[in-house]
């Protein structure tokens, strides 16, 4: 009796060990878990830290053999010359515009044709639509070369048509919003005949409303894109007129080595970044749930 | 292995921070579950029986009370070190193994002194396969299989290593009506060859009441009533348990006890001694009536339903607090189908007595 | 229920898009593989009234040229090395991030911060942050004036600067660069997609398996990956397809000289390549390049397609 009891009492040390132990354990991994992440979220954060922090720095300061982590005397003038020695301005003024005028009609061409694939009937409907998805497989590079020598031929050189129409009409766009129009019911579309309603004001008053989140998701992405460009507009429109934000940062700091004033360098390149943050900001739902759907960046 | 719970609580924080209510899940729940035994968690949905399941297996810690397997006290102890088999409701078969690697999937688990060669483990997986008899399938992947056979590799998978205490959760709801039966038999009889201690969750009276060695009904995080599952539907604790129980349930009736015998309507129904003068909730199993043309409980009949053993009566009366009353009687009596009126007179013992406020079992003498 | 009104008015309503998609879309894809078997076609040739004969001569020479091969060769390395890091990297942290409740948000956006960036900007600064201004290969009198603060750190940590990406830098050092930025780069949409399959994900798999004491990284290798399988699958395709056409990563930090001073095109890429050869109207070749590209692409993505058969569960 006396050595059962025992072996109770051993049994439950044993079980308290293995509980406490498995506290131990489970705090351990956490501990583990979050230092992961922080530490990753380090480096991922590192490039945008050192571009704020550079860009407030005098040209000597940045030089520094050991370097400081936050400028000793903050140098906002930096701005000032990046905006200068680049002419920002004028690549801002160019970059809105394009942007603007592209996402106002890519909007337009999206909604008219994801209108007609999911609520028209008409002859080749389906040929049609898989015939537009299949060119998503194509790589966009190689389209570039023949809208090359078309707007060569066509003497769109270093002009804002050249940026705006190529590329103006994104299959992605059109089949994401199909997709979303075709969730909402066709009654809906019947009824607004029956009532008299006419296709372009059903389309502006039911159809638009409801499939508000993704045409947000569509511009936002779309005026990322412009502001993104370069390739493109880089081969084309490379003119001080018609130039584009990042070929102007790009031409205006030709040097990304060797011996640069990079503190008005970064300063240029905070200046572009930000527009971009702020969107991200205040629009983060639609980013990330456009982001998720395609895989396109910009 | 018995399973003893003690105060068991368990108490969900608000959702909403603004409002701050707590969800009380259980309640102060004490029970010994014998080793070996069969038992039913029984109550509508909300009542906390799977929180109670969750519990026993560690998945959730209680907010107070205790949790002991035989003298071992496991309410720290976290899942995997509490020896048990928890079959899911939807039984959680891992959809990109087979049923053989489904099975030997906690036998591979198991780490030092316990671990096994790739040959007992093999054994041992064919050895429940065969228990649950799906040992012809075991090369397939759950989805080429029917929800049967799902549930059947759950059980295995749980059985594999086996546990101390097997738990199920709402076993048979994803299964239809003739499988189900099929089902909990099967279930019933690994329960037996195995010998193990198991809970399993239901809403279902029927499946409860058809396999267990006993069954706990539930009602909002309470107990309302422990017993073996006849003891339970002859001896409602109260309103609630009566109801829950029984197909076709038990009608309710209201009535009074004036001197001793008891009133519904102006029907002088029965004589219950040793209750005192006060209006009541009468309730009579379907199988307590019996045609007397001279009994005195008189109703309108409104139809009546041959079931070939039986004979079920629809009738009304204006003193009952359902639309109808269903009583079931055997199909040698014949009945006037043509009549306006059916006259019962009463099984004492399938008539029970409720506190017309609390809803508590009123005792009476049954001469 | 075809009725002819509908008919026409469909059309209108498409014509937008398909006279722009006839135009920018559809013709090049004719005029790129016409152009590309058509011997030696060149834009300037075609002013002067050549006429070309059909063959594959532009294959035979684009495949022959080093400038090719040089591109093609720093395409799939930087493919290979970046697609499987950035992948594991993102499957680590998607699931870490999954593990946690406190905090998760804010990590989740820091995370998706890249992803919202200019890559060509942001190649500049990663540029600054490898430079090295002064000269250190050679005699000791060579002063340093700015090691770049990734050399600072290493000096912090015992180790010695590296020329990363200045004039005189190995091949080696550059590759090591453009996978750092890159797979900082391809991160958040990885991590974005990975998280979102990891968040739905049953539960119950990982009660059931805690139930059986599965130990984490088995939880880990057995049960989230072949679930998250065809999220792996969308991922690794999308980065094979993207890291191909890499090209304005490189730009960022290399400028257009795609190689660091001294060593022009070095790190070019297939993409590159294409881009060179339009300003000198040399379509022919151009074309014959896309269409290889294409065609890596097509391929890498049915291998990809084929193991994700075998692998990727349901």
């Amino acid at each position: 009796m006396a050595k059962n009891k025992n072996e109770i009492v051993m049994h439950e040390r044993n079980i308290q060990n293995v509980s406490a132990k498995q506290r131990v354990v489970k705090v351990m991994v956490k501990v583990m878990i979050y230092l992961f992440l922080v530490v990753m979220a380090l480096i991922v954060l590192f490039p945008f830290y050192w571009m704020i922090s550079s860009s407030l720095k005098s040209l000597d300061e940045y030089r520094l053999t050991v370097p400081t982590f936050w400028p000793r005397q903050v140098i906002f003038s930096n701005y000032a010359d990046a905006f200068t020695t680049a002419s920002l301005g004028r690549l801002f003024l160019n970059t809105a515009y394009v942007g603007i005028v592209s996402t106002l009609l890519s909007l337009v061409i999206t909604v008219l044709s994801a209108f007609a694939f999911a609520r028209l009937e008409f002859k080749g409907r389906e040929t049609m639509f898989a015939a537009l998805l299949g060119t998503m497989m194509i790589p966009g590079e190689l389209f570039t070369i023949t809208n090359y020598a078309t707007i060569n031929t066509f003497g769109w050189m270093n002009t804002f048509k050249v940026l705006i129409f190529p590329f103006l009409v994104s299959v992605f766009y059109i089949y994401l919003l199909r997709q979303n129009f075709l969730q909402i019911p066709n009654e809906l579309y019947l009824a607004a005949k029956v009532d008299g309603t006419g296709d372009l004001k059903y389309l502006w008053k039911v159809m638009v409303p409801l499939s508000l989140p993704t045409l947000i998701s569509i511009t936002i992405l779309k005026m990322m894109g412009a502001w993104n460009s370069y390739v493109w507009p880089n081969l084309v429109a490379n003119d001080p007129a018609h130039r584009l934000i990042t070929n102007g940062l790009r031409n205006a700091f030709t040097d990304a080595t060797g011996d640069v004033n990079y503190p008005v360098q970064m300063a240029a390149v905070a200046i572009v970044s930000a527009p971009l943050f702020l969107v991200f900001l205040f629009l983060r739902k639609y980013i990330m749930t456009g982001v998720s759907r395609s895989g396109i960046k910009g | 292995m018995k399973v003893v719970l003690q105060n068991l609580t368990k108490i969900f924080p608000s959702r909403d921070k603004k409002a701050g209510k707590e969800v009380v899940a259980v309640n102060d729940f004490t029970f010994e579950i014998p080793d070996g035994k069969l038992i039913g968690l029984l109550g509508p949905s909300g009542c906390g029986k799977s929180t109670t399941l969750y519990m026993i297996s560690g998945l959730q810690k209680p907010t107070g009370g205790k949790i002991f397997f035989g003298d071992d006290d496991v309410t720290e102890l976290s899942t995997e070190n509490r020896g048990i088999g928890l079959v899911f409701q939807n039984y959680a078969l891992y959809p990109h193994m087979t049923v053989k690697q489904n099975i030997l999937f906690p036998l591979q688990n198991l780490k030092g002194a316990d671990k096994l060669d790739k040959d007992t483990m093999l054994e041992r997986a064919y050895e429940v396969a065969r228990l649950v008899q799906i040992d012809e399938l075991m090369d397939r992947k759950p989805s080429e299989l029917s929800g049967g056979q799902q549930q059947r590799v759950a059980i295995a998978r749980a059985l594999v290593k086996m546990p101390r205490v097997l738990l199920l959760d709402e076993p048979l709801s994803n299964l239809d009506a003739r499988l189900r039966l099929q089902t909990r038999e099967e279930i019933r009889r690994i329960q037996k060859e195995t010998g193990i201690t198991t809970v399993f969750v239901t809403h279902d009276q029927e499946e409860a009441m058809s396999i267990s060695d006993m069954i706990v009904v539930m009602k909002l995080g309470v107990v309302q009533q422990i017993g073996e599952p006849q003891e339970v539907y002859d001896n409602p604790i109260n309103l609630f348990v009566a109801k829950f129980l029984g197909t076709p349930p038990i009608n309710v009736l209201g009535g009074r006890v004036e001197g001793g015998r008891l009133f519904i309507g102006e029907d002088m129904v029965m004589e219950v001694t040793g209750v005192a003068d006060q209006p009541v909730v009468v309730g009579i199993r379907p199988e307590g009536f019996e045609l007397d043309d001279n009994g005195p409980l008189c109703c309108t009949l409104k139809n009546v339903e041959v079931m070939g053993r039986d004979v079920s009566i629809v009738s009304s009366h204006a003193a009952s607090l359902n639309p109808q009353i269903r009583s079931i009687i055997n199909a040698d009596h014949r009945v006037d189908t043509s009549a306006e009126t059916v006259r019962f007179s009463l099984k004492p013992h399938k008539v029970f007595l409720f506190d017309a406020g609390t809803e508590a079992r009123i005792p009476y003498e049954v001469k | 229920m075809v009725d002819s009104k509908q008919q026409w008015k469909a059309w209108l309503y498409l014509s937008p898009a398909i006279i722009l998609l006839l135009v920018f879309t559809v013709w090049p894809i004719i005029n790129t593989v016409r152009m590309a078997f058509l011997d030696g076609y060149n834009g300037l040739a075609i002013v002067g009234g050549a006429r070309f004969t059909v063959g594959i001569a532009n294959f035979q020479k684009v495949i022959g040229l080093t400038s090719f091969k040089t591109s093609l060769y720093n395409t799939t390395l930087l493919c290979v090395l970046t697609v499987p890091i950035s992948t594991l990297l993102a499957l680590l942290i998607a699931v870490a991030l999954n593990s946690i409740k406190p905090l998760q948000k804010l990590l989740q956006t820091i995370f998706f911060l890249p992803y919202v960036t200019n890559s060509i900007a942001i190649g500049m600064v990663f540029a600054a942050m490898f430079n090295i201004v002064g000269n250190m290969g050679t005699a000791g009198n060579d002063i340093i004036i700015t090691a770049g603060i990734i050399n600072n750190l290493i000096e912090l940590f015992g180790g010695e600067p590296i020329n990363w990406i200045n004039a005189g830098s190995t091949y080696a050092a550059n590759i090591t660069v453009m996978v750092v930025y890159i797979v900082w780069n391809a991160l958040p949409f990885k991590i974005l997609v990975l998280l979102g399959g990891l968040q739905s994900i049953n539960r119950q798999y990982y009660d059931a398996a805690k139930v059986d004491g599965t130990p984490r990284a088995r939880v880990f290798t057995r049960i989230t990956v072949p679930l998250l399988s065809p999220m792996l699958a969308y991922v690794i395709i999308t980065g094979f397809i993207g890291g191909f056409k890499e090209y304005s990563s490189i730009v960022g930090i290399f400028g257009e000289d795609m190689g660091p001073a001294g060593a022009p095109h070095r790190l070019n890429t297939i993409v590159g390549y294409i881009y060179d050869a339009l300003p000198k109207m040399n379509y022919g070749q151009a074309s014959a390049a896309a269409l290889i590209l294409f065609a890596i692409i097509l391929v890498v993505t049915m291998i990809n397609m084929q193991v994700s058969k075998k692998r990727v569960h349901y």
